[in-house]
């Protein structure tokens, strides 16, 4: 304890109330009944995405332009963020607290700016050398495939892609138009792919074809499967076999070739998912006028959303709550489809309500062609003989895609069904994770178990209201006159913008609030974090109150 | 350079010329207008402050008091109940001897609720250690901040400025505004040798126990004694750079008075007509008016009353169960040195108009009534 001062006359003493010595010595964190401490959490939006991108962070790291750091925490867990940043569904954006204050940030559009730089930046991608230990072969070059064989090249293993297609990208190649994702993006998206390790590409080299299941099965030490789904559904109705019924997906590929098309005048697409809206966008290009039929309402469409508002601002039409029925006549200008109307029932195992016949209500439409585009299926073949199936797609034990055959993994489409590009890439990547694990007896680290924080566990004051930035977009006359991509992406001062929009929920990220606000200078600011000196923190949770963003926490002493 | 400005902004321009570093407070009427013409200094890089916004006047000078004792000028204005919610962080400016300068807009206290002028609310403070200002034109009020930092700092104690509801706070008046370069050699930069360093830590403000707590009251006292010189060198040394002196008191006229108005705030200037019709008439009168209430001017308001036969005092104000205070303290500073008659008036509570009549009344009585209450007589109150 400090000496306690007595002084002869008020002459001695200093004019304030003040101590003479300093007060080190006053330890003032015995009085202390509970204890503040950093406790970083995870942000909703890292529950919200499929790949469980670490987004807090990079976007943190564009914030302090460690662009190169940013683009490598993405890449942690999702290989092409070039090819995500412009066709995924954001789920993340869902889930970002900042829609609960005013608009989502535009993670998105960040993922896409952060994603082009890495392409820009070759160098960025560090090469995995070959162990020469373990060889894997992995069947389809689509998303699924090329993540898996990504993370496995990583690993040291020697990767080889079996394709059937002449070009890897499955379903990002054939399936979704350049105007979303142009094919110079992707060669060099799947380029940085192959760049990065072991990996072996053939192509043209179709499973049960060109190859054998077993045989790939006894040249290489572990197999992964990820074909995809490249076959339309049909519609199974009455005089379907005709030349102006054609599959979505085949007429899509066309497109993507670059294959002259001409679907006649009156288009019809039957489907509400993105295969429905590409093919009908791809459509309209061709100067088709195109009606989407759809068997439910605008709000159980599968879709993107913004890829429906997309397609309707171009111009395409939607009739709800009809489906076709029969093929009444057909001729040289055309055929006569005959809808059935529709209307909503219970809802059914999807939650959504299913669609039930009117009866005896339907109209007829005379068009020059149907596209079907009411889902893809697996063109499973031979597999079925191997490995067991159910619903046409392969089964597996678990999220890690180990099938009935020790040694063959699957994911992706395949697996789940038709899902979306990212599902397929976080499911390539957890096989992989799977397949190092049984190569190598190492154990597949265990995802963090955090607290999820949402905007009630914010201390919003200290945020301002802004709008979301969006990416500029060409015209419409633009977009529909060809296949030009549509937005075209951030410039530096967008991405900062956007970046300095996040919240960093349940992350520190040196607002310095806590080390303003602690009354007794018990918080210290130090190189990389904050350190609380408990010696002299009084337990008033100033700090944890006055923290924007809830990266502390707090517990009672003594428990 | 001459603007026609109100009181209010008349104070904001005062703080301009202190170039004052923190500024911090909350709305109140009738002093929002301070505040708000140096928010808008503030933002437009007018004045180089840090205008702290806060949720109560409790918090405001408890900013300041950070400020002060980090080192900063500070300033704050408020008026009546915001005035009272901030009395525990007088306190705190008086012991932790810190020179942030108060603008107070004199506002009737609620309830009943009132945004009319009377001084109950600044007297309600008289006994806390706040050097006080009673000011009664917008030059002065101008004039007055940059001599009350000067005597803030010099003592390293609070001041507070105080003016009459709308009959300054928003009444028009040309005034020579003060330009702070012109000032800064008046009034230099705050720089005080003890002040928060975190690389010096101590403590501020603990605790003292009975061996000390004593002495350092003393020293307060001695702080107020000496600020009477420093209120009177200020206000020479205003004089000199900007021709205008300012003084502890201002008596009028009283030289060969047989009665002496004592008065303060803007009675003081009605008052002034007041004599001067009555000295048409013969009658031989004057006024005084207290600028400065703490401390308190006991000699010189001796030197100039004890030569009078009576002496009215006008209060707008009243100690419930006692008299008027100015009263008080005029009788205190009397006593035992003299025993001519003096006489209390209450008038213009809640901004009750004092009019030259009502002024004229008070003269009427205090010289002709036969034998009038000495302590308390209530002046156009409806009884």
């Amino acid at each position: 304890m400090g000496e306690q001062t007595s002084f002869k006359s008020y002459k001695e003493m200093p004019i304030r109330a003040m101590t003479i010595s300093d007060m080190m010595w006053n330890l003032t964190g015995s009085w202390r009944n509970v204890r503040p401490y950093y406790d970083f959490k995870t942000s909703p939006c890292r529950v919200g995405c499929p790949a469980g991108e670490d987004i807090q962070r990079y976007i943190y790291l564009i914030t302090e332009k460690l662009y190169e750091e940013a683009w490598k925490t993405i890449i942690e867990t999702n290989p092409m963020p070039a090819v995500t940043g412009r066709v995924c569904f954001h789920p993340c954006m869902d889930k970002c607290t900042r829609k609960d204050f005013d608009q989502a940030v535009n993670i998105n559009a960040i993922e896409r700016r952060i994603g082009d730089m890495g392409l820009e930046n070759p160098d960025w991608m560090e090469k995995a050398a070959a162990s020469g230990e373990f060889k894997v072969a992995v069947v389809g070059g689509g998303p699924a495939g090329l993540s898996c064989a990504f993370y496995l090249a990583r690993e040291g293993h020697s990767v080889t892609i079996f394709e059937a297609e002449r070009a890897l990208g499955g379903v990002l190649r054939w399936g979704i138009p350049e105007y979303r994702l142009p094919n110079d993006v992707l060669d060099k998206v799947v380029g940085s792919i192959l760049e990065s390790g072991p990996i072996e590409v053939k192509t043209g080299t179709a499973l049960g074809k060109d190859i054998k299941l077993a045989e790939i099965e006894k040249e290489f030490d572990a197999v992964f499967i990820g074909v995809g789904l490249m076959r339309s559904r049909e519609l199974g109705i009455e005089g379907e076999e005709n030349d102006r019924i054609e599959a979505g997906l085949d007429f899509l590929r066309k497109v993507n070739s670059g294959e002259k098309v001409d679907p006649g005048k009156r288009v019809v697409v039957v489907g509400g998912g993105n295969t429905a809206m590409d093919v009908a966008r791809c459509a309209l290009r061709t100067g088709s006028e195109v009606t989407v039929v759809y068997r439910r309402t605008l709000n159980e469409m599968p879709a993107i959303r913004d890829e429906i508002e997309e397609a309707e601002r171009e111009g395409v039409h939607f009739h709800f709550l009809a489906t076709p029925k029969e093929i009444a006549g057909s001729g040289k200008k055309g055929i006569k489809v005959v809808f059935q109307e529709m209307e909503l029932g219970e809802p059914d195992d999807s939650g959504r309500r299913r669609p039930v016949p009117v009866e005896g209500k339907t109209f007829d439409m005379e068009v020059d062609r149907i596209f079907t585009a009411i889902g893809e299926k697996a063109d499973l073949g031979t597999i079925e003989s191997v490995l067991d199936c159910e619903w046409d797609l392969i089964k597996v034990k678990d999220e890690y895609g180990e099938t009935s055959r020790s040694k063959i993994y699957a994911a992706g489409d395949v697996v789940t069904g038709a899902a979306s590009v990212v599902e397929a890439i976080a499911a390539g990547r957890k096989a992989a994770q799977s397949i190092h694990s049984l190569l190598t007896g190492e154990k597949i680290p265990e995802a963090e178990k955090k607290d999820v924080v949402g905007i009630e566990d914010m201390n919003t004051v200290y945020f301002e209201h802004s709008n979301r930035t969006q990416m500029p977009r060409i015209s419409v006359e633009d977009a529909v006159g060809g296949y030009n991509e549509i937005n075209s992406g951030f410039g530096p001062d967008e991405l900062h913008r956007e970046a300095d929009r996040c919240f960093s929920c349940g992350v520190c990220n040196f607002c310095d609030n806590c080390w303003v606000f602690c009354p007794d200078v018990a918080i210290h600011r130090g190189e990389e974090e904050y350190e609380i000196e408990y010696d002299y923190c009084k337990g008033c949770l100033v700090c944890v109150h006055e923290c924007p963003r809830n990266a502390l926490s707090v517990r009672e002493e003594g428990k | 350079m001459k603007k026609v400005i109100m009181g209010n902004h008349a104070v904001s321009y005062g703080v301009r010329a202190s170039e004052a570093k923190v500024i911090s407070a909350y709305p109140i009427t009738p002093q929002t207008q301070i505040v708000e013409l140096l928010s808008e200094m503030c933002a437009s890089g007018e004045i180089d402050a840090k205008f702290i916004k806060v949720e109560s006047e409790h918090s405001a000078m408890a900013a300041c008091v950070g400020a002060s004792a980090a080192g900063s000028r500070s300033f704050t204005a408020t008026s009546a109940q915001g005035l009272l919610l901030m009395h525990e962080m007088l306190h705190w400016a008086v012991g932790g001897r810190l020179p942030i300068v108060l603008a107070n807009i004199n506002r009737a206290v609620g309830p009943p609720w009132s945004i009319w002028t009377d001084q109950n609310d600044s007297l309600s403070q008289r006994d806390v250690g706040l050097i006080q200002f009673y000011c009664e034109s917008n030059q002065e009020t101008q004039d007055t901040i940059p001599q009350a930092f000067r005597v803030a700092e010099k003592v390293q104690l609070p001041v507070m400025l105080v003016l009459d509801a709308f009959f300054l706070s928003h009444t028009f008046e040309i005034v020579d505004i003060l330009e702070a370069e012109k000032v800064r050699e008046y009034l230099p930069p705050y720089n005080p040798d003890i002040k928060i360093d975190t690389a010096d830590p101590h403590s501020f403000g603990n605790l003292a126990g009975p061996d000390n707590y004593f002495e350092l009251r003393y020293m307060i006292q001695m702080a107020m004694n000496e600020a009477k010189d420093e209120i009177v060198d200020a206000g020479k040394a205003f004089g000199e750079q900007f021709g205008r002196e300012y003084g502890l008191i201002q008596p009028y006229k009283c030289d060969d008075a047989d009665v002496i108005f004592v008065t303060s705030g803007t009675v003081a200037s009605t008052t002034r007509a007041v004599i001067d019709e009555m000295r048409e008439q013969g009658l031989k009168v004057g006024s005084l008016k207290i600028r400065v209430v703490r401390p308190f001017p006991f000699d010189e308001i001796f030197d100039v009353l004890s030569s009078a036969k009576k002496v009215a005092v006008i209060d707008r104000n009243i100690s419930f169960g006692s008299h008027g205070i100015f009263y008080q303290e005029i009788k205190s500073a009397l006593y035992g040195r003299t025993d001519i008659p003096i006489l209390g008036y209450i008038a213009g509570l809640g901004g009750r108009d004092v009019t030259p009549k009502v002024i004229r009344e008070i003269a009427d009585k205090a010289m002709n009534d036969k034998s009038p209450d000495r302590n308390i007589n209530w002046i156009g109150v409806k009884i």
